[in-house]
């Protein structure tokens, strides 16, 4: 690239950052400042002393502890189950030889085009008479079977990049199916699994509609349900409000700025090609 | 390798318990949906009483809010497509060529709002953009275009577009790396060639980039239609639709129906339409990918 374009792009994309981060530095710097400040006339403002008070608020008021918990429960068990079934059904679509493969094959993949508040209904009914609402299962099941289809299709993708080679000599030296899959296909496909992983812990992090509906007790609450104790009966404290954003946000970011890489190599090997 | 591969017990194993996972609360669930879809009861728990086909007429023939909201989606899926993705196809550009350690950050800044919980984003937008204290009102005054000042997500006039540039804002991280990803599988030494031929800059990537990256424009052109049409927590978190039925979307509208009207068949419904929907646009766009797509 010459060093003017180079120069004009920097500039450009110094912009658009900007533009991108900028609502999210605002909401850090409003977080550290008095609740009567927020309708000062500056767009940002220096505090004069932290309002750490604000954090206070968000992790008592927002019960913060509990819900990150929840969050992580939920996340951890989602994630676990999404990883074995979409290795185990990857593998059965794409190795295996079987009659009705392309079947089921297409029909997991429905689950990429449906759209999930189609189920929101029909899954309260349900999970209401088989007393699953206010339960971790309640949303763990749903998660998952959101998650599986579309990391069962970046999986199969992902296997039919790697040469049959290596199971064929494990099959000769006497190795049964389980372990090829479990202990020679799950490391080489790790890539596509830990990007799996990390989309599935984004969505089900991040999820808000499915908890809100399947969910009453407080006690079960995931992390979405803290910025949203803030909005009724707090809803002039807005140094707390956006405190409990920041707290809420900073887990997915950190997860991301680990696993951004496995993010890009994912979108690479599953999106693109479908 | 043939009999280990078609062992039949195995493939029971490895399929039957994330298959009946997947009927069970995604399949059989819609089928309820179909058969909730035809009554008028009021909620799950409540008489059910059959009315055949009655819903489908009203919401196909007498429901403006429902056709109010097909077209919000696809106002939405046109404004991704002619607003977002070009800039997208620019950047992901210009990001391929910046290299080394500035491509890696604009990469990761770019994206940082799509892993921001969209409670977050939508409550913070909606702050954004308060008529008494947000920061757009403010910004305007100091640029003392203090008459340009709106309510923006309150008035009908602007509620819609709002929305949409959220909407493009938040998302405009994905659509980046969807073109990023599909350029980095650009083989280098066609741009090689056609530098030995003496093409360079835009007319480089007009004659290689564009036409190479067809199938992966035409895949995000149906995804945008389809996440279009989807839509529903921001919407949901920021106007639920209003003003009036400005920012109406399906998914949005099926919900209230369900849980604030309780009209919870009538609802169902909406939500048999809503996933034919969705399928027909797969349907017509993977037509339409299958009759253009490029190879290389």
């Amino acid at each position: 690239m010459k060093k003017r374009q180079k120069t004009i792009t920097w500039i450009v994309f110094l912009i658009v950052a900007f533009g991108q981060l900028f609502p999210l530095i605002w909401l850090i710097d409003f977080s550290f400042v008095n609740s009567n400040d927020f309708f000062s006339s500056g767009i940002l403002k220096w505090p004069d002393a932290p309002e750490w008070r604000n954090y206070v608020n968000a992790w008592v008021d927002g019960k913060f502890p509990k819900y990150l918990f929840n969050s992580v429960l939920v996340s951890a068990v989602t994630i676990a189950l999404t990883v074995f079934f979409s290795l185990s059904l990857g593998y059965a679509f794409t190795r295996m030889q079987w009659r009705l493969r392309g079947f089921f094959f297409a029909v997991i993949l429905l689950g990429i085009m449906i759209p999930i508040h189609a189920t929101l209904l029909p899954n309260f009914a349900i999970f209401k008479t088989i007393r699953l609402t206010d339960s971790y299962l309640g949303l763990i099941l749903p998660y998952t079977a959101v998650s599986v289809p579309l990391g069962t299709f970046i999986l199969s993708g992902f296997l039919r990049s790697i040469p049959k080679e290596v199971e064929e000599s494990a099959v000769i030296d006497g190795c049964s199916i389980y372990r090829i899959v479990f202990q020679i296909i799950m490391p080489l496909t790790a890539p596509a699994l830990v990007t799996i992983a990390v989309t599935t812990f984004l969505n089900c992090w991040n999820e808000f509609i499915m908890a809100s509906t399947f969910l009453t007790k407080d006690s079960l609450k995931t992390l979405p349900f803290s910025v949203m104790n803030f909005v009724g009966q707090y809803s002039s404290d807005y140094g707390s409000q956006f405190a409990v954003m920041v707290l809420t946000s900073v887990p997915a970011i950190v997860i991301y700025a680990l696993f951004n890489e496995q993010i890009t190599k994912g979108v690479t090997a599953g999106a693109v090609k479908g | 390798m043939q009999k280990v591969l078609s062992n039949k017990l195995a493939v029971f194993v490895f399929v039957f318990p994330g298959v009946l996972l997947f009927v069970l609360t995604f399949l059989a669930p819609i089928v309820l949906s179909a058969f909730y879809s035809l009554t008028d009861t009021l909620g799950p728990g409540t008489p059910i009483r059959m009315v055949g086909l009655q819903n489908f007429k009203e919401l196909l023939f007498h429901d403006a809010r429902f056709w109010k909201s097909l077209l919000n989606a696809v106002l939405l899926g046109i404004g991704y497509v002619v607003l977002q993705h070009p800039v997208c196809i620019l950047f992901a550009v210009l990001l391929d060529r910046l290299g080394g350690k500035a491509e890696k950050f604009f990469r990761t800044v770019f994206f940082v709002p799509c892993v921001i919980s969209v409670v977050v984003i939508s409550k913070m937008w909606l702050t954004i953009l308060d008529p008494s204290f947000g920061i757009l009102n403010k910004l305007l005054d100091m640029a003392g275009l203090g008459a340009w000042k709106h309510a923006w997500l309150g008035d009908t006039s602007t509620a819609l577009v709002s929305l949409l540039f959220i909407l493009i804002w938040s998302g405009f991280g994905w659509g980046l790396l969807f073109y990023y990803a599909g350029i980095k599988g650009i083989p280098d030494d066609l741009y090689e060639a056609a530098q030995l031929d003496g093409a360079s800059g835009l007319k480089m990537h007009l004659r290689i980039t564009v036409p190479l990256l067809s199938p992966v424009i035409a895949v995000q052109v149906t995804l945008a239609m389809i996440t279009a049409l989807k839509q529903m927590e921001t919407v949901f978190l920021t106007t639920n639709g209003g003003p009036g039925d400005a920012t109406q979307f399906l998914a949005v509208y099926l919900y209230n129906k369900a849980f604030s009207a309780s009209e919870y068949g009538y609802a169902n419904a909406i939500s048999i339409l809503f996933i034919a929907v969705c399928l027909l646009a797969t349907y017509l766009s993977n037509r339409l990918i299958r009759s253009d797509a490029a190879e290389y």
